[in-house]
């Protein structure tokens, strides 16, 4: 034994901290339970969605002399109006209409680009019918045109300002909902963890032992920093899981989007756990006994489940003023906010101003919080009022 | 120097330290005596900066204790804490890194520390499954296992059978050959009396009594006189002048002789009754002198 002992700094006895709590969670058969039950969940849900969404079959169009032009724009007429159209060369009207009777495709179109177009069909499909019409007028008139000489270069095009409830956005809302879901489980789930952890200490005694060389707020800040790394790794591993698969299943129209909303959602995480972390510790730290916990995680665990059933409002309404109040209120933020975002609903200043808010919430907490925290620890004994932990002193 | 100097604390109005102050040698082992709820354990803890003292302080070589100081204190603490579900290696090699032992070296001293107190072979077990005893066990090994400069510890020998008491007190005596000053409480004098080289007996608040053990035996001023008389019969020495009887069974008598009493009137008293057996003065025991200095006053508060 060469090297002697050196004071360790508030860095290092933090880190320090914050290792045993991962290294002794991550062999915690609860944590190891959750971690599969999360992720099985979430494949299952990408599953579902495939089953769902699989009888959403392109529609086949047979083409009978097609001059090359016709195919790509009954595809870029259907892809507008949202009808997945797939071309099909057919060598001529009898094997067109042979191939509509056999079911082999869903339309046949006959003189596309002559006088007298026709379009065959067994049943009649609106939708199929106003694309093909599209594509085949669009392309006389363009035709007509040429012949006469107008320049299309100089027609305008129509840009596109979306202001309500768009169907992209209604994507992104499931992705957030999701996320919301995972966001409540995963803040509930860990900030327990730092409670149980607090109340360990208290019950086993060791906390005497762990104030005889750290500072509580070392103590509180290493728990609650290792636990919230083990937390954001696994919601971060949730996140690459549920886009990599939703963008392999094909899941979405827009992957960066959902790249974003992903991404809301783990920020929200940080900033939420951070909060109810901090809250259940200090909530934890008044009672000696793991059976006492409940009650004293009642008041912090109502205001999560408040927020969880306002997110699943704001969801459906993400610009009342439910959804709006909400969204900037800390501690029910973390989980309304993305939901919001998510909708294309939040302004940039919401957004800002709820961030701020649970900033000044956290920080809050932490002071506060510190102070209660080391006023109960080592009252091992029953339970202890807020305010006694408050006035309680300690060298 | 480990000084505790004119420690005072009141909970309320409840007076718990009332000035104790004491001081111990490096390479000495202090005993701290004192009846239930005397204060010992809150000295410990305002020394472990566990309670903040209302006045006075407690120094380690002229410097006032300090978060970083104390990092240099191995300490038991009264009610034992370990996590029930480390293991008994990871959980030593923990102690001694927040005391500031890299992580090698860390490992080493908990290896060292398991084995030597016979933890060897539980290194690997989980601490709730191991006896009390062994827990306990671990729990000096977690106070040790840092190399401490320092070594406060409460009730270090409570709960443990006689080889494990055995295995503790030399552990402790070769930290105190080593140089470090120990100071520790316990209710079972015969072992302060034992392995002490001073003691300090605690009541109400304040020390009554300091000293090394045979310093305080010649401060007592009762005189106790052990007169063993087979033949005699019950209550012959009640009526001498000047003495008390103490006790007496079968002849076997214990006198207290008030000053100025004369002993040589004694001895004739006793050879009137026949056969004398055994004559001596009697040096009180820790066990005596404890009751005196802590029995003074009518009743202690529990």
């Amino acid at each position: 034994m060469a090297s002697g002992p050196r004071t360790p700094g508030s860095a290092a006895l933090v880190r320090l901290v914050a290792a045993r709590e991962v290294s002794s969670r991550i062999r915690d058969k609860n944590f190891i339970v959750s971690s599969i039950v999360i992720l099985v969940l979430l494949l299952g849900t990408m599953a579902f969605q495939v089953v769902v969404s699989g009888g959403d079959e392109p529609s086949r169009v047979a083409v009978v002399g097609d001059d090359g032009r016709l195919g790509p724009a009954l595809e870029a007429q259907g892809e507008s109006v949202g009808v997945d159209v797939q071309v099909v060369e057919a060598d001529d009207e009898a094997a067109a209409r042979a191939a509509v009777e056999d079911e082999e495709v869903d339309a046949a179109l006959v003189d596309g680009t002559g006088p007298a177009p026709e379009l065959v069909v067994l049943d009649r499909d609106p939708a199929l019918e106003a694309v093909v019409g599209g594509a085949v007028s669009g392309l006389a008139v363009s035709d007509r045109l040429l012949e006469a000489g107008v320049d299309l270069r100089s027609l305008p095009e129509v840009a596109v300002v979306p202001i309500g409830d768009q169907e992209d956005d209604g994507q992104q809302v499931v992705v957030a909902i999701i996320g919301v879901v995972l966001l409540y489980g995963l803040l509930i789930l860990f900030a327990q963890f730092v409670a149980q952890g607090v109340v360990e200490e208290k019950s086993s005694r060791v906390v005497e032992l762990l104030l005889a060389t750290m500072r509580p707020w070392q103590l509180l800040a290493g728990k609650i920093l290792g636990l919230g790394l083990l937390g954001l790794g696994q919601i971060v591993v949730i996140g690459v899981v549920g886009v990599v698969g939703a963008l392999a299943l094909d899941l979405v129209d827009v992957p960066g989007e959902l790249i974003g909303t992903v991404a809301v959602v783990v920020a929200w995480f940080v900033l939420g756990y951070a909060f109810y972390a901090c809250v259940f510790a200090v909530a934890a730290s008044l009672v000696s006994r793991q059976e006492d916990l409940g009650s004293v995680l009642t008041p912090a665990s109502l205001l999560l489940v408040a927020g969880f059933f306002v997110a699943l409002q704001a969801a459906g309404e993400p610009g009342g003023t439910l959804a709006r109040v909400t969204s900037l209120v800390p501690g029910l933020s973390p989980l309304v906010m993305p939901v919001r975002q998510a909708a294309g609903e939040a302004a940039g200043w919401e957004v800002a101003l709820a961030v701020v808010l649970m900033l000044v919430a956290i920080g809050l907490a932490v002071r506060l919080g510190g102070r209660v925290y080391s006023g109960a620890l080592l009252r091992t004994s029953g339970k202890t009022r807020l305010r006694e932990a408050l006035r309680a002193e300690r060298a | 120097m480990l000084e505790f100097d004119g420690l005072h604390k009141s909970y309320g109005a409840n007076r718990v330290l009332d000035g104790v102050s004491f001081a111990v040698a490096p390479g000495s082992m202090f005993g701290f005596c004192g009846s239930n709820g005397a204060g010992k354990t809150t000295t410990m803890r305002i020394a472990m900066g566990l309670v903040r003292a209302d006045a006075g302080e407690v120094r380690w070589e002229g410097r006032p204790l300090d978060q970083a100081l104390r990092r240099r204190i191995g300490y038991m603490p009264e009610e034992r804490g370990l996590y029930p579900k480390m293991r008994v290696g990871e959980q030593l090699t923990y102690f001694a890194r927040l005391r500031g032992l890299d992580a090698a070296a860390a490992a080493r001293a908990a290896e060292h520390w398991a084995d030597r107190l016979g933890l060897g072979e539980r290194r690997r077990d989980q601490v709730e499954k191991l006896s009390l005893g062994n827990q306990q066990r671990v729990q000096l090994a977690a106070a040790l296992v840092s190399r401490p400069e320092v070594l406060i510890l409460d009730e270090p020998f409570s709960g443990l059978d006689p080889v494990g008491l055995d295995a503790l007190a030399e552990a402790l005596l070769e930290q105190v050959r080593g140089g470090v000053p120990v100071v520790f409480s316990s209710h079972q004098l015969d072992l302060v009396e034992r392995l002490c080289d001073a003691v300090g007996i605690l009541a109400r608040g304040a020390m009554v009594a300091t000293g090394p053990v045979a310093e305080l035996r010649r401060r007592e001023p009762g005189r106790l006189l052990r007169v063993v008389v087979p033949d005699a019969p019950p209550g012959w020495a009640a009526a001498l002048p000047g003495v008390r009887v103490v006790s007496e069974r079968a002849g076997d008598t214990l006198l207290e002789l008030a000053p100025g009493a004369d002993d040589q009137a004694v001895l004739a008293a006793a050879l009137r009754t026949g056969r004398v057996g055994h004559f001596a003065w009697r040096e009180p025991s820790l066990v005596e002198l404890f009751r005196e200095a802590v029995a003074e006053p009518a009743e202690v508060a529990a």
